[in-house]
């Protein structure tokens, strides 16, 4: 009866905090929820706050482990962030599976708003499907602490599946579900990624203008906004156009956004990101700006034209030094003066000698 | 008594020496002409994304300049028939360097059009035709060995000046890349400073002139006083058009330069569309460019032996016919092996067709006619050329499928080949025929003229004596020059046909 009053429609946090209770695992108090020690049934009340609802034995057993830790957690200097809020509306249910059959699999997942995401993997073993083995979760190499699961094997299978709950841009990354030491699937999950980033570095001339274009494909979801951002040293300062309008200009269009930048100085080389706003995250594209000066390409421009010159007089002074006879082939001189008065009646017709006969 | 060609034996080409270094030249100069439009097009996006401007106004960049190269031709021809060829190439040098350097400045479209388009197409267009015709000044028995040298410049230039725009757009970017390409065609004025003019024993600049009023003896202007439209007109030799040999050869090529290109535009995205990956599809240019690379002057020598330079006509069209059949064979191509084969294939062709096109030319209308003729042929083959792939990529997009267009510039190709060889079957056997109706009216002159005139008969039979025993000259090289058939004795020689 208790877990029915739990599975209230979509307050699913506060049956897992009390599962998690259950399993000793208390991460933070509620102390965001005010209501500590008037614990009461999960139900919406008239009021419209989350109120949870318990036997009295576990109410009992609440307030004894929240005396226990949260006095504890009340004399902390206070978390600058806050931790983060329950969600109140409740969140879209996706879900994915991947079935593996070799080693590993890596699937990509892209993810634009917060999700309540279950990951689903399905191994078919190998040659040694023994009928339990020890599957658990990893987030970006570190493990999930408490997933530790043994998981039984159902029709050659082994399946293994978790809800994750996916807020904002520190909860996506690298998720892998593995089973014992043999197999694992990876889930990269993050934000639609910017399509075709130049990573070559775009060079431009000291007092020239400049051009970043960052694009995403029209297959993927216009982002809410663009934004863009010049590297400081280890840190991104965001380019706010309207401060030096003579300087940046932001253009936004729906899947694309374009930065121009005019007066270049050899300061503004670097590292630029155009960021894709979206609700989960912000996907971010780099690109780097070297400024040169004129002289760079002019150097071997005139080393080219040096080049040049040297030759042309040195072939024409060989030419005067040495003087050849004439072109004209020697034997034919004689032969001139007669055919001369032939060649020139024969002008017309030369068209129809010319072709070698067969 | 037969006609002598009008500089077969009153001139006699050098075939050799110095020749060598003025192919050396050509090369250098063709190939910067036909390369320079071709790797443009590395540098479109950077400029397309720094002037803004959609692509194919950026594309239309090497269209223009590609038809100012061949729409320039017959200036260039009355230039070289005027200056010689040394002046035009280091002219057309300069012109295309300089406008290089130019746009790089440029911060509009509009600039690059006039500058690279316009003033780079005529320079290009200028050492085009100046090289080809030194070529046929220099060279008349290794003349298709000649030729083939010279136009395998254009895929060396290629394979060189492409990695080093890459090189020079990451490193200086599109503007720097122009200023230093620039420079780098500035070395055409090199080539141009090797082609030490040859110098003719008669020719003054007007004999065109002269050969133009005696065709056209009722024109009343005198010569001094004749308009500037009226000279231009004649240097250009509109009289071209009368003979059948080059109407022939103009159709011919016509043809095959209508779908020779469009295939190349295409191959790569072919290929992908077969399911080959992008890299190894890319690479598949890279193999033509190199079987190219070898067939030209490998062609050229063949085209010189005994065998093949009495009937080059028919070995340019029958290599244009083969071209054609490549392209109809390549749907059939299944695979990358099938594909690779048929590149080769196609670049062989190609390569065979090009070594030969501007040789047969010549061979055609000789070294006086020839400055005028490759200027008329490349205006006229403007057309096909910008009209061609155009057209091709048309087809691909109605039919959705490539197959069409390699259907239809096979058929095209295979069209002009099989026109090629059959007219000029009729063509020799027409003039054949011309050619026997006149030996038989003059030997009927000689006996008239022998009943006569005692005195001018004793001189006459002595020059007649002396003439054959004149043209009776030593092969040069293994080949006879024209109008001279190669008698197989003991001793090779060659011996006048009329």
């Amino acid at each position: 009866m208790a877990s029915a009053t739990y599975r209230l429609q979509g307050d699913i946090m506060a049956a897992s905090f009390l599962q998690l209770w259950e399993g000793g695992l208390v991460r933070r108090c509620s102390r965001q929820r005010g209501e500590g020690r008037n614990e009461t049934p999960a139900y919406r009340d008239e009021d419209g706050r989350i109120r949870i609802m318990l036997t009295s034995w576990k109410l009992f057993r609440l307030h004894v482990l929240l005396f226990i830790f949260c006095r504890h957690v009340n004399t902390e200097t206070p978390d600058p962030t806050p931790p983060p809020l329950v969600p109140i509306s409740p969140l879209p249910i996706d879900a994915r599976s991947v079935v593996l059959k070799g080693e590993s699999h890596t699937e990509v997942v892209e993810l634009l708003s917060p999700v309540n995401l279950t990951l689903e993997c399905t191994w078919t073993g190998n040659q040694n499907k023994g009928p339990n083995i020890t599957g658990f979760w990893r987030k970006d190499g570190h493990e999930i602490g408490n997933s530790h699961v043994t998981v039984e094997l159902e029709a050659e299978q082994y399946n293994l599946r978790r809800v994750f709950h996916i807020i904002s841009e520190e909860n996506l990354g690298n998720y892998s579900c593995i089973f014992g030491r043999e197999a694992k699937i990876d889930f990269v999950l993050s934000g639609p990624q910017i399509g075709e980033v130049r990573d070559k570095p775009i060079v431009s001339y000291v007092g020239d203008s400049v051009v970043f274009i960052c694009k995403m494909d029209k297959t993927k979801p216009k982002p809410t906004a663009w934004d863009w951002y010049k590297a400081n040293g280890t840190d991104r300062e965001q380019i706010v156009a309207a401060e030096e309008p003579h300087r940046y200009e932001i253009k936004n269009k729906e899947g694309k956004t374009q930065l121009r930048m005019h007066n270049l100085t050899e300061a503004d080389s670097g590292l630029y990101f155009c960021g894709a706003v979206y609700p989960i995250s912000t996907t971010v594209g780099q690109m780097e700006l070297q400024v040169i000066t004129l002289y760079e390409p002019l150097k071997p421009f005139i080393a080219i034209m040096a080049e040049v010159t040297i030759l042309v007089v040195a072939i024409l002074l060989c030419e005067k030094c040495h003087p050849r006879k004439k072109e004209t082939a020697g034997d034919g001189i004689n032969d001139q003066t007669n055919m001369q008065t032939q060649t020139e009646n024969n002008g017309s017709e030369t068209s129809s000698m010319r072709q070698r006969k067969v | 008594m037969s006609p002598a060609p009008a500089d077969g034996s009153a001139f006699r080409p050098l075939d050799g020496g110095w020749g060598w270094m003025v192919v050396f030249g050509a090369h250098v100069s063709v190939g910067f002409a036909y390369s320079i439009p071709k790797v443009l097009s590395i540098f479109f996006r950077d400029i397309q994304a720094e002037l803004g401007s959609s692509f194919s106004q950026v594309a239309l960049i090497s269209s223009i300049m590609l038809a100012a190269m061949y729409g320039c031709g017959p200036i260039s021809s009355v230039l070289v028939s005027r200056f010689g060829s040394r002046p035009v190439v280091i002219t057309g040098g300069l012109m295309c360097g300089i406008s290089m350097v130019i746009s790089s400045f440029g911060n509009a479209i509009i600039y690059l059009y006039l500058c690279i388009g316009i003033i780079g197409g005529c320079g290009l267009s200028f050492n085009l035709n100046a090289s080809l015709t030194i070529i046929s000044k220099y060279f008349l028995a290794k003349r298709p060995l000649a030729n083939g040298l010279v136009m395998a410049g254009s895929p060396v230039f290629l394979s060189f000046l492409a990695p080093l725009s890459q090189y020079l757009l990451i490193n200086f970017g599109w503007r720097g890349s122009l200023l230093i390409l620039g420079g780098v065609i500035l070395n055409c004025c090199v080539a141009g400073a090797l082609m030490r003019p040859v110098f003719m024993p008669r020719e003054p600049p007007g004999t065109l002139l002269q050969t133009a009023l005696e065709e056209h003896p009722n024109d009343s202007k005198p010569r001094p006083k004749i308009g500037c439209i009226k000279t231009l007109m004649t240097l250009l030799d509109f009289s071209l058009f009368k003979d059948r040999g080059f109407i022939i050869y103009l159709i011919g090529s016509m043809l095959f330069i209508l779908g020779a290109y469009a295939p190349i535009v295409f191959l790569s995205n072919y290929a992908i569309s077969q399911g080959i990956e992008e890299y190894a599809a890319a690479y598949l240019l890279t193999i033509m460019g190199f079987v190219d690379m070898l067939v030209r002057p490998s062609t050229g020598l063949v085209a010189n032996t005994k065998l093949i330079r009495p009937r080059i006509q028919y070995f340019f069209s029958f290599a244009i016919a083969f071209n054609g059949t490549c392209h109809l064979l390549c749907p059939l191509t299944k695979g990358y092996i099938s594909i690779v084969a048929y590149t080769v294939l196609f670049g062989t062709s190609f390569g065979m067709t090009f070594s030969l096109i501007f040789e047969c030319l010549m061979d055609l209308m000789g070294s006086q006619r020839f400055p005028a003729a490759v200027g008329l042929v490349t205006l006229i083959e403007c057309i096909p050329m910008l009209v061609g792939p155009p057209v091709a990529g048309l087809l691909v997009d109605v039919s959705g499928d490539y197959k069409y267009l390699f259907l239809m510039c096979g058929s095209v190709i295979l069209m002009g080949g099989v026109f090629l060889f059959l007219m000029n079957i009729y063509n020799y056997h027409m003039l054949k025929k011309a050619e026997a109706a006149k030996d038989m009216e003059q030997n009927q002159n000689t006996v008239e003229s022998q009943d006569l005139m005692e005195v001018k008969r004793t001189t006459e039979v002595e020059m007649e004596q002396t003439e054959p025993g004149a043209k009776k000259i030593e092969t040069q090289g293994d080949q006879c020059p024209e109008n001279y058939s190669c008698k197989c004795d003991s001793s090779v020689s060659c011996a006048d046909k009329g």
